[in-house]
């Protein structure tokens, strides 16, 4: 993703991004205002379409400067928006002294913008605006003269439901001497915005469409009929054959003017639909030339723009994955067919060559579905930016003296999934300010640098991305976390537990390592939260610590939440999904290999003790026979691992996993569901829950 | 994706029937007395409804996931145009008879009052009936049970769910 922006411009990164997404307007403003001049110099009719994006772009300065509170630049882009409303209804006439008008306005918010990280600039920047909104204002004044339509064969009920803008354009392409007519359409109902599009388009290439409407009375049924009223240089009966329409569909309501005597030098105003932009440097070029007679001087300004991102609503981004998601989940289908095809003798044939192309197809799907995912991806610099600025702010309130070290800050992750990130990191990083980091006398007792040290490095292992936070403060006193999980009553006492399991206590709701309530690090809600809020991103925590050497907190993440590869089993004849992320290796093994200890089962995979989960057991789903061959399915996330037992495999698939919606909240061991290309729903199992579940399991026997 | 559409398409007219000889019925009843719409349904042969304004869709039985770890009266989770939907085996949620889907049985998504949405199964839809509000009796075990209220109906009683309980499972599971 570009990420580019020019150095050495001033202000914080929220000022940086409303430039950047302000000089994209701007830019658009420029070449629209350069052609509406051109056309205007040229006596051509105007394109409307010209005039309302000039008036929808001051519209969304007008936005994004409220937004982000920049009042004057938001205050002249209101008034410039007024006049632009006005000609887009008539209401102004497009005349030199407007053009000059929106043209010095384009170049005031380019100084404005230039100035944004300097406020005694700015605020002398602003300065012309108060003349400029006066005769701005005056521009406005005189209304064009009205007309009547009492010549127009139209029904007046028609003509009251016309809106301003397309009564002024219907009375424009009057004046211009275009034959009007209105032509009916009918569409199922099913398909008619299809159908409409197709024949709006079409319209277009002859003409302008000025108002669809309903049309009046009973359409048949499971149809809908509409009215376009049409404005055209061909008379009627060339728009009729051009669209293959029925005779009697078009009427024609204002016979134009004699042939030849409609203007010829262009086509007819076809919004968007001919005069193709040139290339845009060269058109940004003309664009400045035609409008150096209207602005003074000044420095020349950069024809080239500052950034070159596109700003795109992360929801959009959804939808298209979305979209994405059910194509590949459609190829799934598609997949089935090619094999009962090739299955069929009779079929064998067709069916190879469909496999071909289903192989194509499925090459360009994975190209098209990395392609999204990689528009979604973010650096972590943001967050590590936002961290940073804690920090150094956090060192000051408690006094400390604390070293800040970032690395793998250009690591790239889902945007939702950063966002997700910002508040488990920062409870991490407090955390291990507040209470890891000892104070400076404390450090040079034990013989240790006075100046503390915390480490945020974050890489990509496989699908993952791993996010460590360490600190060569005073570690963890697991005795400790024990006395007080034992006065909590979480832990019995005398109950044995691994180092690891130990120190896993810290992720307990109600442990905090310190005794007194910090502002800082609050009172013993927070490892938890993080466990949590991690766990529900698909993720895990994992945490080491050497008593006097420090603490490392590692956060193993899913690159994206969107489409994962599946491996599907089976499991008393029900599929299930496990995210292939998860899964390490798949073994056959025989029932007499499975070993127990103290009631759990384990298998010797070789050398480690690899604990065993039944699924079916698990889910109280009938068992399989016993010692009949089985296949476990290696699972793990972070430093866990656990070995499924399921009945059968059943390949790997695309999938999208999808809540369940219903009044029943969250099944534990279960993430979601999954549609793969048949009806049913298969579930997809959680494996971070199943990996905590047999831990507690452990800890219970 | 396109056979569910189909699907539910074929559905549509027939819940628009319903609703406009509804409102048809509406327009002759008297305006005085204040009038709920239900939509009555039937389970193990006796009639039931729920609040029109509750119900988002109806749609045809199709193929049902197990959950593992539900409660036994929920059947587990189909997928409607995309989305994951709990369905809720009705006759067991009100402990009647256990039964067999049939041709009949549909699932009546119905908005659940936290914004939420879930499936109910049902033996068969019948009607939307308009009902003034004082053709309604309380129910017999309102305090405790899954029926709000009674709707006579000429010397038949209709039994309004009570949404809200029959949506309503304890975190036991």
């Amino acid at each position: 993703m570009a990420q580019r922006r020019r150095k050495g411009r001033r202000g914080s990164k929220t000022d940086q991004e409303f430039v950047s997404e302000a000089e994209e307007i701007l830019d658009r403003m420029r070449q629209d205002l350069a052609d509406l001049n051109e056309e205007r110099v040229a006596g051509d009719d105007v394109d409307p379409e010209v005039v309302n994006r000039l008036f929808r772009s001051a519209h969304s300065l007008k936005g994004l400067a409220g937004l982000f509170g920049f009042d004057p630049i938001q205050d002249l882009a209101h008034r410039v928006e007024d006049i632009l409303d006005g000609l887009r209804l008539g209401r102004v006439r497009l005349e030199l002294s407007v053009v000059s008008l929106i043209d010095e306005s384009v170049h005031l918010f380019a100084s404005l913008l230039e100035q944004i990280g300097n406020p005694d600039a700015l605020a002398a920047a602003i300065e012309p605006i108060g003349q400029l909104a006066e005769r701005i204002q005056a521009a406005r004044a005189a209304p064009a003269a009205e007309s009547e339509f009492g010549d127009l064969a139209l029904d007046p009920s028609l003509l009251r439901a016309l809106t301003e803008y397309e009564e002024h354009r219907l009375r424009e392409n009057i004046r211009r001497g275009r034959h009007i007519c209105l032509i009916d359409a009918t569409f199922e109902i099913i398909s008619f915005e299809e159908g409409l599009s197709r024949l709006t388009a079409a319209i277009r290439e002859v003409g302008e469409v000025l108002s669809t409407l309903p049309a009046p009375g009973e359409a048949p049924e499971a149809q809908i009929r509409f009215s376009l009223l049409v404005a055209s240089d061909a008379p009627a009966s060339e728009v009729v054959s051009r669209l293959g329409l029925p005779a009697g569909a078009v009427r024609l309501v204002r016979a134009g003017a004699a042939a030849g005597a409609a203007p010829a030098a262009k086509a007819p105003a076809a919004p968007g639909a001919l005069a193709p932009p040139g290339p845009a440097a060269e058109s940004d070029e003309e664009a400045t030339v035609a409008h150096r007679d209207a602005s003074e001087g000044g420095e020349p300004e950069s024809l080239k723009s500052i950034s070159d991102t596109v700003r795109v609503d992360i929801h959009k981004l959804d939808e298209l994955m979305n979209l994405v998601g059910e194509l590949v989940i459609q190829r799934g289908a598609i997949g089935e067919l090619v094999s009962r095809l090739s299955a069929d003798a009779a079929t064998a044939r067709i069916g190879s060559d469909f496999a071909k192309v289903h192989k194509a197809l499925d090459r360009k799907l994975r190209e098209l579905q990395s392609a999204v995912l990689d528009v979604r991806m973010v650096p972590l610099s943001q967050v590590f930016e936002k961290v940073s600025r804690v920090v150094r702010r956090l060192r000051t309130d408690l006094g400390k003296d604390v070293r800040l070290e970032l690395r793998g800050a250009d690591t790239e992750l889902d945007k939702l999934i950063v966002e997700e990130l910002v508040d488990p990191l920062m409870h991490v990083v407090r955390n291990a300010l507040d209470h890891a980091i000892e104070p400076r006398e404390e450090r040079i007792a034990g013989g240790k640098d006075p100046e503390g040290r915390i480490r945020i490095e974050a890489f990509q292992r496989g699908n993952h991305v791993v996010i460590a936070v360490s600190d060569d403060g005073r570690g963890i006193d697991t005795a400790n976390l024990r006395s007080l999980a034992e006065s909590k009553g979480i832990l019995q006492p005398g109950e044995t537990l691994s180092e690891r399991e130990a120190l896993d206590l810290i992720f307990m709701p109600g442990i905090s390592t310190r005794s007194e309530v910090t502002e800082t690090s609050g009172r013993g809600v927070g490892m938890d939260v993080v466990h949590t809020n991690l766990t529900a991103l698909g993720g895990v925590v994992d945490v080491e610590s050497t008593p006097g050497r420090g603490t490392t907190i590692a956060m193993t993440l899913p690159i994206t939440l969107a489409i994962i590869q599946s491996l599907i089993v089976v499991v008393a004849r029900q599929r299930f999904a496990i995210p292939l992320n998860a899964v390490h290796e798949t073994l056959l093994i025989a029932g007499a290999e499975i070993q127990r200890s103290e009631g759990r089962e384990l298998l010797n995979l070789r050398g480690e003790a690899l604990p065993l989960l039944r699924l079916a057991a698990e889910f109280n789903l009938p068992a399989s026979p016993p010692d009949a061959k089985c296949y476990v399915v290696v699972i793990g996330l972070g430093e866990t691992r656990m070995g499924l037992l399921v009945d059968r495999l059943d390949g790997q698939q695309d999938t999208v996993i999808k809540p369940i919606q219903g009044p029943i909240p969250a099944v534990r061991g279960i993430a979601g569901a999954t549609e793969l290309g048949d009806q049913d729903p298969v579930l997809v199992l959680d494996v971070s829950a199943l990996l905590a579940e047999t831990g507690r399991r452990r800890d219970a026997s | 994706m396109s056979s569910s559409q189909s699907e539910s398409g074929a559905a549509a007219p027939r819940w628009q029937d319903l609703a406009r000889r509804a409102a048809e019925r509406r327009n002759a009843e008297v305006e005085s007395v204040a009038v709920r719409q239900l939509l009555t349904f039937v389970l193990d042969g006796s009639p039931y409804a729920v609040p029109v304004e509750r119900v988002r869709e109806i749609v045809r039985v199709r193929p049902i996931t197990p959950v593992p770890r539900l409660p036994g009266d929920v059947c587990g989770v189909i997928s409607l145009r995309g989305e994951i939907l709990e369905v809720i085996d009705l006759r067991l949620r009100l402990r009647l008879h256990a039964g067999p889907s049939g041709r009949a049985s549909r699932i009546i998504v119905v908005h659940a009052a936290d914004g939420g949405v879930a499936g109910l199964l049902v033996d068969g839809v019948t009607e939307v009936l308009p009902v003034p509000e004082d053709a309604l009796r309380p129910a017999a075990a309102a305090e405790t049970g899954n029926v709000e209220t009674l709707c006579v109906r000429g010397d038949r009683f209709i039994s309004l769910i009570d949404l809200e309980r029959v949506l309503r499972f304890d975190a036991q599971h």
